[in-house]
């Protein structure tokens, strides 16, 4: 009895045993296991679509079409980019078909893994977390210099080499991929008729008669109404830094290879005045966006993206809103205001397929395909020429949003690895009076540079320096890298 | 010969039992093991996900001067101290009160315990909203009670915002103990009650001595478990205050987190996995120091009480 009950228990232990290895064995052929559903779920997902892709590349009907995997983080455009590839697997007479993926959660990592699981795409649309530190200097996205030389039309439609930005598109001399389309820089929301109450038709020129237009608001408002509203999500980033910059004020000295904070001082004194007569909360930008829209505050700010948000997501219908130009210190502007453009393909370095990836990235960026991505708003246009060829009675309020010509991007300055709180954090914990100006803008000073030699001196960066460094064009001048 | 079968029936069990735990090894050394050997690789390395470089002993150094690591390990201590004080005497009140088989309490006990069910990072979202100065739940209720003249500025202010960050985990957490020790007080035999009655002990005399000494082994696990717990919560924090204001309520955990998930970065920082598996590990030592010293506590106090 004893040697039975002895054997069953072996039994049951060798089933379970057995049972956690079959478990593993299937996560590996596909039905994927709890643990591997969050980061690594995903990319077998990819790695099988990529799989199903080579299938159908096999199976495709005329026999010898060839598959180029196309991976994106936008997921806001993805109506028109599908139609657009629909046509184009239709039409197209270079027996190519575009297989486009989308991916909102975790595209870098997710990019970084199927590279080194080998099941990377042909290309990738650019994202903000898709940099040149990550991807260009490890290899694994490959230089389109040789294709655009090659490509008169594509030069006259995306303006690459007026539009190369030292360190985000671009990196000694190679291109990695060139942007067809933009995100303006900051700009001033307004509620009209608030302003008007209080005897305004438009947006001062310098801050402190914005401050006093806020405070006048706010009083006005006896706590029914407020001058301007702040969201917890970088505060920082969406006025007062937009304001220094334009005030020729930037965190990185290009000229001297360093960080330098010291300049941002008045614009963390006018921006302590500014909180005090704020709506009381700082919420996420949605909800804030959500009180600007029912009239809770008067002045609000963030870039392009609020010509659909206020027109669609959360419509303002009580009042008009209106567009104004962020305020300088001094009224004058004396530095670039920092846009994001947006909408580049890049050529993974591992594809089998570079030259019909190629004509694919052509046709991405063709006058066709971009002037449609325009006229249906979800952007701006970047090149001039393509500003030309746009019908804007077809953009609606994205128009309000018109690139300006002190709008451009700042080279991008090296990523270090900071001690603490990033600069935004800091800076607006200094406008908050959690911590003193002064101290602020030592401690950010001590800490980015500390952090940069350090790393300079592990060979984790190199040091950028631009002698010639212009704030009112900061892409214009020549960047050198050095090691010390 | 009757101790050589007992022998090689216990070798026999013991292999059996082995093989019975394999499972249950295999598991701990995949998933819990190998991560935390592979993530000990890099603490002297800066490490952003793609490139890894070898930098000695700087991140060792680095922890001990970074100042808002141990702001945030005091936060942390802090957090767990107001944590703990509120929510288990609150948690062992209210078991009390559903033990005694009112009317409803089995709807009380449902309501009590609803919090537990609902996603961290939703409670989060809501307290938010509850605790928005303008406007807010919290205040409106305040103020019609009049308690207070003008809306506190719960999240925006470094002085209440440990107070709106402990309510949400006493409110998150409440259910979970309240049903540990109302399984404790299941176990007490009713005999206990009843010689306790017919002695003529009143009702607090009843849950000083006889309640609370007969539930002391449950006590001693469900303190262990939420100093464990309070030690590493983050998710609410993160959603409510971000850390915020001013790093006020930035625990170890959450700054943990920002260094290796990016939550910081800005396009001039990178991830920090590294020098973040660096400070993963000593999060882990100060956990179990704490854990230590509680067991070594909770064990002398073992020996007074017997």
């Amino acid at each position: 009895m004893k040697k039975m009950k002895r054997f069953t228990c072996a039994a049951v232990a060798a089933a379970m045993v057995m049972s956690l290895a079959a478990c593993s064995g299937g996560g590996d052929s596909g039905s994927g296991t709890a643990t591997t559903a969050a980061a690594g779920g995903d990319a077998k997902q990819e790695t099988e679509a990529k799989k199903d892709g080579e299938a159908t590349q096999e199976a495709a009907p005329s026999g010898d079409k060839t598959v180029v995997e196309v991976w994106t983080g936008d997921r806001h455009d993805m109506e028109y980019v599908q139609s657009m590839v629909d046509k184009y697997n239709a039409e197209n007479t270079d027996n190519i078909e575009i297989k486009l993926t989308i991916i909102t959660e975790d595209y870098a990592n997710m990019l970084a893994l199927a590279y080194s699981g080998g099941t990377a795409p042909d290309i990738v649309g650019n994202s903000n977390d898709v940099t040149l530190n990550l991807f260009a200097d490890t290899g694994i996205l490959a230089p389109l210099n040789d294709f655009i030389a090659q490509d008169e039309e594509y030069q006259k439609v995306n303006e690459p080499y007026e539009h190369m930005f030292e360190g985000l598109n671009a990196k000694d001399g190679n291109i990695y991929w060139v942007y067809s389309a933009m995100r303006s820089g900051v700009r001033v929301e307004y509620n009209k008729n608030l302003l008007e109450q209080n005897g305004y038709k438009e947006i001062p020129k310098t801050l402190d008669e914005y401050i006093a237009m806020a405070q006048k608001i706010t009083e006005s408002g006896g706590g029914q109404y407020y001058g301007i509203g702040f969201t917890s999500s970088s505060p920082f980033e969406r006025l007062l830094e937009m304001s220094a910059q334009m005030s020729g004020v930037f965190y990185y000295d290009y000229v001297n290879g360093k960080y330098d904070f010291s300049g941002y001082k008045p614009f963390l004194e006018k921006g302590q005045e500014l909180v005090k007569v704020a709506y009381p909360d700082q919420q996420g930008v949605d909800n804030m966006r959500a009180l600007f829209a029912q009239g809770s505050f008067a002045l609000w700010s963030n870039a392009s993206q609020e010509a659909g948000v206020f027109t669609d997501q959360i419509p303002v219908t009580d009042f008009e809103w209106g567009v104004g130009e962020v305020p300088t210190l001094d009224g004058e502007i004396k530095g670039a205001l920092l846009t994001t453009p947006s909408k580049g393909y890049s050529i993974v370095s591992s594809s089998e397929h570079k030259d019909e990836a190629w004509k694919v990235i052509s046709y991405f960026q063709s006058e066709e395909f971009i002037k449609g991505y325009l006229e249906n708003g979800y952007a701006l246009p970047i090149t001039s020429y393509m500003d030309g060829v746009i019908d804007k009675s077809k953009i609606g309020r994205l128009a309000d949003f018109s690139l300006v010509e002190y709008e451009s991007v700042y080279p991008t300055p090296p990523a270090v690895n900071l001690q603490g709180d990033d600069y935004r954090t800091t800076l607006w914990n200094a406008v908050m009076g959690y911590v003193g100006i002064d101290e602020a803008i030592e401690d950010l000073n001590t800490r980015y540079n500390s952090a940069l030699d350090a790393d300079v001196a592990s060979g984790t960066v190199k040091r950028l320096i631009i002698k010639d460094y212009d704030p009112l064009h900061p892409s214009a001048g020549t960047a050198t890298y050095e090691t010390k | 010969m009757a101790n050589q079968t007992k022998k090689k029936s216990g070798k026999g069990d013991s292999f059996s039992y082995m093989l019975m735990l394999l499972p249950a090894v295999l598991m701990l050394a995949v998933c819990s093991i190998y991560p935390f050997l592979w993530i000990l690789r890099y603490v002297c390395y800066n490490y952003n996900g793609f490139t890894a470089t070898y930098t000695g002993l700087a991140n060792f150094k680095r922890m001990f001067s970074d100042s808002l690591f141990w702001h945030s390990v005091g936060i942390t201590f802090e957090y767990a101290v107001l944590k703990l004080i509120f929510i288990i005497p609150l948690a062992l009140v209210i078991a009390v009160l559903l033990n005694l088989k009112m009317k409803g309490s089995a709807v009380f006990r449902g309501i009590y315990f609803m919090p537990t069910v609902i996603s961290t990072s939703i409670a989060g979202m809501i307290f938010a909203f509850i605790f928005a100065t303008q406007n807010g739940i919290a205040n409106a209720a305040l103020q019609a009670l009049h308690l207070i003249k003008s809306p506190i500025p719960w999240l925006n202010s470094t002085d209440f915002v440990m107070a709106a960050v402990t309510i949400l985990a006493v409110w998150g957490g409440l259910g979970n103990y309240m049903l540990y020790f109302i399984t404790g007080m299941n176990g007490i035999s009713t005999d206990v009650y009843e010689s306790a009655k017919i002695d003529g002990a009143n009702a607090f005399q009843t849950f000083f001595f006889v309640t609370l000494p007969m539930l002391a082994p449950v006590l001693k696990v469900v303190l262990m478990l939420a100093i464990t717990s309070a030690f590493k919560d983050y998710e609410a924090i993160m959603v409510l205050s971000k850390g915020g204001p001013g790093n006020r309520s930035m625990v170890m955990f959450l700054y943990i987190y920002n260094l290796i998930f990016g939550g910081t970065n800005t396009s001039v920082t990178q991830a920090q996995i590294g020098y973040g598996a660096l400070l993963s590990v000593m999060a882990a030592i100060i956990v179990g120091l704490v854990t230590v010293v509680y067991m070594f506590v909770s064990k002398k106090l073992d020996h007074i009480t017997d």
